[in-house]
């Protein structure tokens, strides 16, 4: 059976639903006790389908957080990201039999391919085929024009300071407060100590917030 | 720091910061506007074939 095969099979079907909707999966990865995360981990390891099933439901929707904060929309759609947060989920399970416990949180694997993934596409010049969306099948619940607008200019004007902020600086931050890591967890990505993350980030959010309020008298 | 730490904290649970001194800092209102619209936005549709 193909890599592809068995994602496929596997994947959890998310796709019709909002991130927020999997926030509850993000609580369970980031908060549940470590040794659990790690036994599960070993399960898929081993070829335990529905331990492949709920590791990855544990992190994708923390991937595709990740993915779209770096990479942010092309014309309006967040198509690119999803795409590439999809290939990061495929190269974790391609990568998965290999994978050898080497005292590092899974998600610091995880994060690690998705690093190398996002810079890839940034990289890349392809990114002019814009897929359209499909029509939607009934109302749609979510804000209103003028709400999704406003909170369109805030998150790009988001991105594009955090875009400014050295390299470490950025990770942490989208890891800790986009993805929804605790500061143990970044730490282990980032190979930082809890301490260290907790410096680290309040010297970028000191950071971000004088770019921001420089910008506002300007 | 420990103000700033609990201030992400929440922002990583999606817990509401809009109150005290949290609540006019422009940095937290820009990162919860990027996690709202990371958040909201519909996942697109996304097909895994085996390639051939």
């Amino acid at each position: 059976m193909t890599t592809c095969a068995i994602v496929a099979g596997i994947m959890p079907n998310v796709t019709e639903g909002r991130v927020a909707d999997a926030a509850t999966g993000v609580r369970l990865a980031t908060r549940s006790d470590e040794s659990d995360l790690r036994e599960l981990t070993s399960l898929a390891v081993q070829g335990d389908r529905t331990a492949i099933e709920s590791l990855l439901g544990h992190l994708r929707p923390m991937v595709v957080r990740y993915c779209r904060a770096r990479l942010g929309r092309v014309s309006g759609h967040y198509h690119i990201a999803d795409d590439v947060a999809q290939e990061v989920c495929i190269a974790v399970l391609s990568a998965l039999p290999r994978y050898r416990d080497m005292g590092r949180p899974f998600a610091s694997f995880v994060f690690g391919i998705a690093s190398h993934k996002v810079a890839d596409a940034l990289r890349s010049s392809v990114r002019s085929a814009v897929p359209t969306q499909d029509l939607p099948d009934g109302p749609d619940d979510g804000p209103g024009p003028e709400e999704t607008v406003v909170r369109y200019i805030e998150a790009e004007h988001a991105r594009a300071l955090l875009s400014r902020l050295p390299d470490n600086q950025r990770e942490l931050l989208i890891l800790r407060v986009v993805s929804g890591l605790s500061a143990e967890e970044t730490g282990n990505v980032l190979g930082m100590s809890p301490g260290a993350v907790r410096v680290a980030q309040h010297r970028a959010l000191t950071r971000l917030r004088q770019m921001a309020e420089l910008e506002s008298i300007a | 720091m420990a103000r700033t730490d609990a201030v992400l904290d929440a922002l990583a649970r999606r817990e509401s910061v809009a109150f005290g001194v949290e609540a006019g800092d422009v940095a937290v209102r820009l990162l919860g506007a990027l996690i709202a619209d990371v958040d909201s936005h519909r996942l697109s549709s996304v097909s895994i074939t085996p390639s051939t």
